[in-house]
């Protein structure tokens, strides 16, 4: 029997454990499906004394944000995690809480947005604070969940960047999802991960200081703001640094975007979260049958890693941005990214192609990435591609037919 | 790859069940993968989990569509089109269930091409446990032997830790249990199936509907009716009429609904719908509303 010292973990415990072997001081929390699991796993180890610090339940992601950037002003490790309708909800605060610079934890289980209501996964939750100046990692296993929240605090704590950074699992398909998860020694995470000594100024008793005044005429608002740009630009330096160090003590590397099968690859996949793995069982099969397949799965969204990405993808022929997100009125959310970020190059891709799909949890079929190939390969393709099938309509209108019968709406 | 699908209903430990499943393989020295699939529903409503296990990483994520094994531990969902337990299988799959008929009027019943195995579970799970209710144990014991590349050395381990962590007592009887399961089947031998190569989706350009169509507005609403849950149902509640007064709280109470007003203010209980949460029985100030296993659901 071999099995290292990995165990058997869903996404939401490898989170909790990732946060367990961090050593956290502060958890506010709130629970919310599909990222209950992680909240009940951590109340449970600070009551048992597993954990030594403070589990506080709030009384709603507003104040839970709130509380954690508070906490992390006083110099502890704060972790936390929300999901879909309590990011939206404290969306407000993780504005507030980046602009204090301050550095934690946060982890967001993927669950599309209503309406209509779901709890099955999609990313317009997490891309609505692409834009709110956190760090963002995306995972693919189970593993990558437990890492990043490691490296996640690393970078959250580095003096250049003082921010939180927002690790991302897609509900169901991780959260619940158990798959062997290897759990480093405590010795060895400790010289990865030192406890927290903030080396800046934070909250102290007897010694005021204040944060977050409010500033008017535009100067010194720009000022701050661009200052928290740098920063999280910087986090792009520190998260190779930090994941050099990780890739020498644990032996498992982190590129910000991975590359799988992408060396002689005429047709691209770029996708990110647990989505990839289908993704890249589709590329294997595809070169199966001949056609030279890749994939480019994005780690690291926040800094995006321009110059990384456009290095990767250009020499290669056709590439397709596969979006689970859906920005009505426009298209896929981070395909404007990786076309900018291409633009500068001359042997930038012939083509670019967008696919929108996986929105509410919708399986994404290696029979649709055939299809992406096909669309990829079309020279006078429509972008985007939706993905939305025969079988998709049929299940629809099974259900539209009980929702709908009545034609006629009463004028009464 | 092995890829296992397993049925049944919320509170048999069909999740507990893929999960020892995955910890043995794991213990095995394979890779392996678990997932349960449910939604906002509860105790009794049809449950599916997943384990695949295989020497390779496993690149696949999410619900099993052509299962190589299908164990059912509940077989009053086989004529449940909802949850449709068979679905996916074919002349390469294996399906597994726990039963009380022979397999040979199993057959006749069900007309599969697939290859068919059964055991009485929940009869060994009485002798072993005391009670025929949790399945958890069984079910992983029966699709460990039928996968054939678990030990049962690692079986046994697997089952002990995924009960401890679950705080579940009588390990030592579970253990048993599995012995004796473990003893009783043998490993399948599934025909290979074939790969098939990728075709692209039949895509379709969407177009714009009326917002009647376009946007999630229920015209037909009431709908729920449509939903039989009456098969949830582990107990069944029964009115006394001798006794009762027509005080009609159970009526108040219902959280479902299922109790109706007949002739004189007389209450009645739609079964197609009741889902047995006894809130009724508990209710009625003179408990007047006994309750009553459901037949096929096992003391
Ligand atoms: S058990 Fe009683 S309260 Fe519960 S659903 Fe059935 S009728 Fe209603
Ligand atoms: S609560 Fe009891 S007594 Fe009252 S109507 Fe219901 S069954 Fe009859």
């Amino acid at each position: 029997m071999k099995t290292d010292n990995k165990i058997m973990l869903t996404g939401n415990k490898a989170a909790a454990w990732g946060a367990r072997m961090a050593q956290v001081e502060y958890v506010p929390a709130f629970p919310i499906t599909p990222q209950t699991e992680i909240v009940e796993t951590l109340a449970q180890w600070f009551a048992d004394g597993t954990l030594q610090g403070k589990f506080t339940n709030m009384d709603s992601e507003h104040s839970m944000f709130m509380a954690a950037g508070a906490a992390a002003a006083t110099g502890v490790r704060v972790f936390t995690a929300s999901s879909s309708q309590g990011i939206l909800h404290g969306m407000e605060s993780l504005y507030t809480i980046t602009g204090w610079r301050v550095p934690l934890v946060l982890v967001n289980v993927s669950r599309a947005l209503a309406t209509p209501i779901t709890l099955e996964p999609d990313h317009n939750d997490v891309m609505s604070t692409r834009d709110c100046g956190l760090i963002q990692l995306h995972a693919e296993t189970c593993q990558e969940i437990f890492d990043f929240i490691l490296i996640g605090h690393k970078i959250a704590e580095n003096p250049q960047v003082c921010l939180p950074v927002l690790v991302n699992m897609d509900g169901f398909y991780l959260s619940f999802t158990r798959e062997p998860v290897l759990i480093p020694d405590k010795k060895t995470i400790l010289k990865f991960l030192p406890l927290f000594e903030p080396v800046y100024p934070v909250f102290q008793a007897s010694q005021p200081m204040a944060r977050a005044s409010a500033v008017f005429g535009g100067s010194t608002y720009s000022y701050f703001k661009m200052q928290h740009n740098l920063a999280a630009h910087h986090a792009e330096k520190v998260f190779n640094d930090a994941t050099a160090e990780f890739s020498e003590l644990f032996g498992r590397t982190y590129e910000p975007a991975e590359k799988f099968h992408m060396d002689d690859a005429d047709f691209v996949f770029v996708m990110s979260n647990s989505f990839a793995t289908k993704g890249k069982a589709a590329v294997l099969k595809l070169r199966q049958q001949g056609i030279k397949a890749g994939l480019l799965k994005i780690r690291l969204f926040r800094p995006f890693p321009v110059a990384f990405i456009a290095q990767a993808l250009c020499g290669h022929e056709r590439v397709a941005v596969i979006d689970q997100n859906l920005a009505p009125g426009m298209g896929g959310i981070t395909y404007p990214e990786i076309v900018s970020s291409l633009y500068p190059y001359e042997n930038r891709p012939k083509k670019i192609v967008s696919v929108i799909g996986g929105l509410g949890g919708k399986d994404i079929t290696e029979s649709d990435f055939m299809s992406i190939i096909d669309h990829m390969k079309n020279s006078d393709s429509k972008t985007p591609l939706y993905l939305f099938d025969q079988e998709d309509q049929r299940a629809f209108q099974r259900i539209q037919k009980i929702a709908n019968v009545k034609k006629e709406v009463s004028s009464s | 790859m092995y890829r296992i699908r397993l049925h049944g209903r919320g509170g048999q430990g069909i999740k507990t069940a893929s999960q020892i499943l995955g910890t043995a393989a794991f213990y095995s020295g394979y890779q392996a993968q678990d997932f349960p699939l449910y939604g906002a529903e509860r105790r009794g409503a049809p449950i599916v989990a997943f384990t695949r296990i295989s020497e390779k990483p496993v690149l696949e994520r999410g619900p099993i569509s052509s299962p190589d094994i299908i164990l059912v531990g509940d077989e009053t969902l086989l004529d449940d089109p909802q949850a449709a337990p068979l679905c996916g299988a074919d002349e390469s799959t294996a399906v597994f269930i726990n039963s009380t008929l022979e397999t040979s009027v199993l057959q006749q019943q069900l007309h599969l091409s697939s290859s068919l195995l059964k055991l009485n579970l929940t009869e060994l799970c009485i002798q072993h446990l005391n009670k025929g209710t949790v399945l958890s144990t069984a079910l992983a014991a029966a699709g460990a032997r039928l996968v054939g590349m678990i030990t049962l050395e690692a079986l046994l381990k697997a089952v002990d830790a995924e009960l401890s962590q679950q705080g579940i007592g009588s390990i030592q009887e579970n253990l048993n249990l599995t012995k004796e399961i473990f003893q009783n089947l043998f490993p399948v031998v599934l025909k290979p199936r074939k790969e098939k190569t990728i075709s692209p989706s039949e895509i379709i350009l969407m177009e714009q509907a009326n917002i009647e169509e376009a946007a999630p507005i229920i015209l037909s609403p009431g709908n729920m009716i449509l939903r039989k849950t009456g098969n949830w149902r582990v107990q069944r509640p029964e009115i006394d009429y001798e006794h009762c007064n027509h005080c009609l709280i159970c009526y108040a109470r219902c959280p479902d609904g299922a109790i109706s007003l007949g002739p004189d203010d007389k209450p009645e209980i739609d079964y197609d719908h009741c889902k047995g949460c006894l809130i009724c029985a508990q209710e009625c100030p003179g408990h007047f509303i006994n309750t009553v296993r459901e037949a096929g659901v096992e003391s």
